[in-house]
């Protein structure tokens, strides 16, 4: 059964023969029970109308026997009318009751008529039998009991036939339907199947339609299939094609991004790293190559100086601004190098980066930088870089009023006289050293400076208290005071006088601060040289 | 009884004469001795058909046919044609159970074989009805 059906769902024939089959096996069913049904209730008439024409023929015998009572010519009429099959029993009775004639049919079978006996017999049919000569005398009555056995079995014959006939066409219809079906139907399919199974389609083969089918269904759904093919060849070998150019433009991209001097990254929107090329590697992983599959590594911690904090990096805001810049120092001490990162958004939770390793330019920055605030004869502060300082040192001021940054203005006495006896060279080297001088006293926050000709200024870390104020410009004094051997090996001597002014106690300006300072320093040297002042504001403004 | 004899008789006569100017009818007589005065057509029919031979006494009778008068006489009796009273005949032949009256050719034959045989029955055409003959049933025949 299970087989079966496999067949049946596996072969287009057999199902369209069974569906066939099963449409008018149905319908003929219908219609051969609707026939046996017509034909039953027709039958009856037809066997009444039958009988009708049996009295017909016999009458005028029947009127003449029963006339004249003649019992024999009675016998001749109700033999003779059970002679036809379907008389089961002819009587001929008296208009007294007494019989003429009865005679029963006995050719039928007995073994049946015991089983079937109270649907043996239909109905009875009488006739009044009228005298030949008196129209209005009766003298008889004929009675005609119809074999309905006989006449159901003709039926059920009939049936049969019918029934047989319709099995046979049936079994004929199917046999036709599974031959036309597989001849035009399966047949071509499973051709088409095949040849599509070994068609390659890459090198513009078609398929052929089956013999005989160029112009109907299957004609054209072969040229449907053809066309697909056609489509189907035409897109695939536009895709090849543009896969390859898509190939060369990668190979070209990654040929970029492993070659190229800038650190190529891609971040996350937790500025995890996806991706990084060799050259950010270099930079900012010390050459280990990057691993993807690794714990995942966040820019922020492989900064050391300088780079964006991870929320700057990653806001909402952030990430939909455009390119964003960025220097920052990675690594230390001599290691240290400086890159400048280049971030933008490539799509959401992914960002962009280039980094430039702008460390040499940062240097040669860096020492232009210092050079232009660097007194080239002595290697300490120029003005410039006093100036620069002070405004600083302002800015932390305001920040810290709290705090006590100290300028110390240092004016030597009798300079003038060291360079008119010994040339400027000596000048100069007396210079130098007073520079050395005042390197070796200052401390690590402290910021010695040239301003110009002999005047010299000692700006002091903001946290050095008023009493060391005064050791310091000792030190300073007596180190200044200790003779001084030139090149030529003569000894000189020379006297500093000090001014000292303090941000934050004296003044809150260091423009003030200035004034202040050297205001204490005239006073110094007023009062003796060789001294220091701090600057006191019970004298504020002498001349 | 001779008086009322006389009276049926011109009475008889007298429709007979009255009948034949109007149309033929045919009378089915018997001998005047036999004690049947009257025969209905029933009986009639019954005899001349073979049923019953009997007359109404219970006595045995006697039909004959007339040849020249027998096609008008049927009609007159049983509405029917020649063949189909032979043909009635010819059925009975076989079983013997009835017989068909005797055939005589000539008016002469029947008054001979009626006037000799008091159970013999006879008919004859009304407007020339013979002597001694008793008249049982006059037959009118259709125009």
């Amino acid at each position: 059964m299970i087989q079966l059906l496999g067949l049946l769902r596996s072969r287009l024939a057999l199902r369209a023969a069974a569906s066939i089959l099963a449409i008018v096996g149905v319908l003929g069913i219908v219609f051969l029970v609707a026939a046996v049904h017509l034909r039953a209730a027709s039958e009856k008439d037809i066997q009444q109308m039958r009988l009708e024409g049996l009295i017909s023929t016999v009458e005028r015998t029947a009127q003449i026997a029963c006339f004249l009572g003649d019992s024999q010519l009675a016998d001749e009429v109700t033999q003779g009318l059970l002679s036809n099959r379907i008389v089961k029993e002819a009587r001929l009775v008296r208009r007294d009751g007494s019989a003429l004639a009865d005679h029963t049919n006995t050719n039928t079978n007995t073994n049946t008529n015991t089983n079937t006996n109270e649907h043996s017999s239909g109905v009875a049919l009488t006739r009044t039998i009228k005298s030949p000569f008196e129209t209005d005398k009766t003298v008889c009555e004929l009675t005609l009991v119809p074999d309905q056995e006989w006449i159901d079995s003709m039926v059920n014959e009939a049936t049969r036939f019918l029934s047989v006939a319709l099995i046979l066409q049936l079994l004929g219809i199917g046999l036709s339907v599974i031959l036309v079906v597989f001849y035009f139907v399966t047949r071509p399919i499973s051709d088409i199947s095949q040849k599509l199974h070994a068609l390659e389609a890459e090198t513009g083969q078609k398929l052929p339609a089956p013999s005989g089918h160029g112009r109907d269904e299957i004609g054209k759904l072969v040229i449907s299939v053809n066309a697909m093919i056609d489509r189907l060849v035409s897109s695939l070998s536009e895709e090849r094609r543009q896969r390859l150019a898509r190939d060369i433009e990668q190979r070209r991209y990654r040929t970029l991004f492993d070659n190229v001097e800038a650190g190529i990254f891609e971040l996350d929107d937790q500025g995890h790293l996806l991706s990084a090329n060799p050259a950010f590697c270099r930079l900012f992983l010390g050459g280990k190559p990057f691993d993807r599959e690794g714990p995942p590594i966040a820019l922020t911690t492989l900064i050391h100086d300088g780079g964006p904090t991870m929320q700057e990096l990653t806001t909402r805001r952030a990430r939909r601004d455009g390119t964003r810049q960025w220097e920052m120092a990675v690594g230390e001490g001599d290691q240290q190098r400086w890159v400048n990162v280049m971030v933008s958004r490539l799509e959401e939770g992914r960002l962009q980066g280039v980094a430039h390793d702008i460390t040499e330019r940062r240097h040669a920055a860096e020492a232009a930088e210092r050079l232009a605030v660097t007194d080239p004869l002595t290697g300490i502060g120029n003005r410039l870089g006093f100036e620069r300082r002070l405004e600083l040192i302002q800015r932390h001021y305001r920040l810290h009023p709290d705090s006590r940054h100290a300028l110390m203005m240092l004016d030597f006495d009798h300079f003038k006289q060291i360079n008119d006896r010994h040339g400027h060279h000596a000048g100069d080297q007396v210079l130098e050293q007073i520079a050395g001088l005042m390197r070796d006293i200052s401390r690590q926050h402290d910021y010695p400076a040239r301003l110009g000709g002999d005047e010299f200024v000692l700006l002091l870390d903001h946290r050095t208290p008023r009493d060391d104020l005064d050791g310091m410009a000792q030190r300073l004094t007596d180190s200044i005071n200790a003779p001084l051997v030139l090149d030529s090996g003569q000894q000189v001597s020379l006297g500093v006088s000090i001014g000292i002014a303090v941000l934050g106690s004296d003044a809150s300006e260091v423009t003030t601060l200035v004034q202040l300072a050297d205001l204490a320093m005239y006073r110094a040297k007023r009062e003796g040289r060789n001294t220091w002042r701090f600057h006191d504001r019970h004298h504020p403004f002498e001349t | 009884m001779p008086r009322f004899t006389r009276l049926a008789r011109a009475t008889t006569m007298a429709l007979l004469l009255i009948s034949t100017t109007a149309r033929a009818d045919i009378a089915i007589v018997i001998n005047e001795a036999s004690p049947v005065r009257q025969l209905s057509h029933s009986e009639a029919v019954n005899i001349f058909m073979g049923r019953y031979r009997r007359l109404p006494d219970n006595s045995v009778a006697l039909p004959i046919d007339q040849a020249p008068l027998k096609a008008r006489f049927y009609r007159a009796l049983v509405q029917k044609d020649m063949a189909e009273i032979n043909s009635y005949w010819a059925r009975l032949v076989f079983s013997g159970r009835a017989s068909p009256p005797q055939q005589t050719e000539t008016l002469d034959d029947v008054v001979d074989i009626v006037t000799h045989n008091a159970n013999a029955l006879g008919y004859v055409d009304a407007g020339l009805l013979p002597p001694h003959l008793r008249v049982l049933l006059t037959l009118s025949e259709s125009p």
